[in-house]
């Protein structure tokens, strides 16, 4: 590991130890303020159920959709500054930018492909809920796509980037 | 309540309005800005081949610098308008002032840097 790629890996670490600390803000305030994102059995029961209930899913949503922007947000100042050695050398970019293709990093950008079709479709359901006025059952439902969506879209584009290193 | 502080409100409220109406409207756009860039430099490009030879050939054509402008211009302004809400929620007095400060002055110089960045790019050739 060169002196660039660990500076590059430090700031990566920053970005993670970023997303964790925020996690605990979110989860602790949601304890004090929405009474808690315990996952009870009460909880689990209530998800079981189907309609209403299941509307409770929506504010996990809103804490992952925070979570998420912030981890997208933290990523990005990363990344701008390692996009930025390209005018500075384009050798120490070349050797930062072999770090994208390891293995450990692809897995890294699987969780960030999560991250951003999570963010994204969510977002769009918003959007949507605003504009269409779908109640509470249907943006329930409307979450589920979004489930779908990320999940089925996560394991595609894995497809694509650990397709290379595992075949 | 005076006249002043009605028409303070007002104002109020239109700021709020203006950056909600801002905040969707980025996000709407950044769907396809961003997700366009990951499947250019994931899927249609393996990651390990998107290196500086990859970023010179993207970046000779107009449209891949313009895309990347809106986009981390795009990006930034939702970043500040999201968070500024969670600084709301999560920190008050001295210290929200403080993070706001701090989110203000960290999305600033990543937006200049990162457009100084494509301005170098741009007319180095």
């Amino acid at each position: 590991m060169t002196v660039a790629q660990f500076v590059f890996f430090c700031g990566f670490a920053l970005v993670a130890v970023a997303i964790v600390a925020f996690g605990v803000v979110v989860v602790r305030s949601a304890r004090r303020d929405d009474g808690g994102p315990f996952v009870s059995r009460a909880l689990m029961a209530r998800l079981a159920r189907p309609g209403r209930d299941r509307a409770e899913l929506q504010r996990w949503a809103f804490y992952l959709h925070r979570v998420s922007g912030l981890g997208l947000f933290a990523f990005l100042c990363l990344h701008v500054g390692d996009v930025s050695l390209y005018v500075i050398s384009r050798e120490i970019y070349d050797e930062v930018h072999q770090v994208y293709g390891s293995v450990p990093m692809r897995l890294a950008e699987v969780g960030l492909l999560f991250g951003l079709l999570f963010h994204t479709a969510n977002g769009l359901r918003l959007v949507t809920v605003d504009l269409a006025d779908l109640g509470l059952t249907g943006s329930t439902r409307a979450l589920y796509g979004v489930l779908g969506i990320s999940v089925v879209g996560t394991l595609v584009g894995a497809a694509f980037i650990l397709g290379p290193v595992i075949a | 309540m005076t006249v002043a502080d009605i028409r303070g409100d007002a104002n109020s409220a239109r700021r709020r309005r203006a950056a909600y109406v801002a905040l969707r409207l980025s996000g709407v756009l950044l769907a396809v800005l961003v997700l366009g860039h990951f499947v250019a430099t994931h899927v249609t490009t393996d990651v390990a081949d998107t290196d500086s030879r990859f970023i010179d050939r993207r970046w000779a054509t107009a449209l891949w610098l313009i895309w990347d402008g809106v986009m981390l211009t795009a990006t930034l302004a939702h970043a500040v308008l999201g968070l500024w809400t969670v600084t709301a929620d999560y920190t008050a007095g001295g210290r929200r002032r403080l993070w706001r400060a701090a989110l203000l002055g960290g999305a600033g110089i990543v937006l200049l840097g990162g457009l100084a960045l494509l301005w170098l790019a741009a007319t180095a050739t």
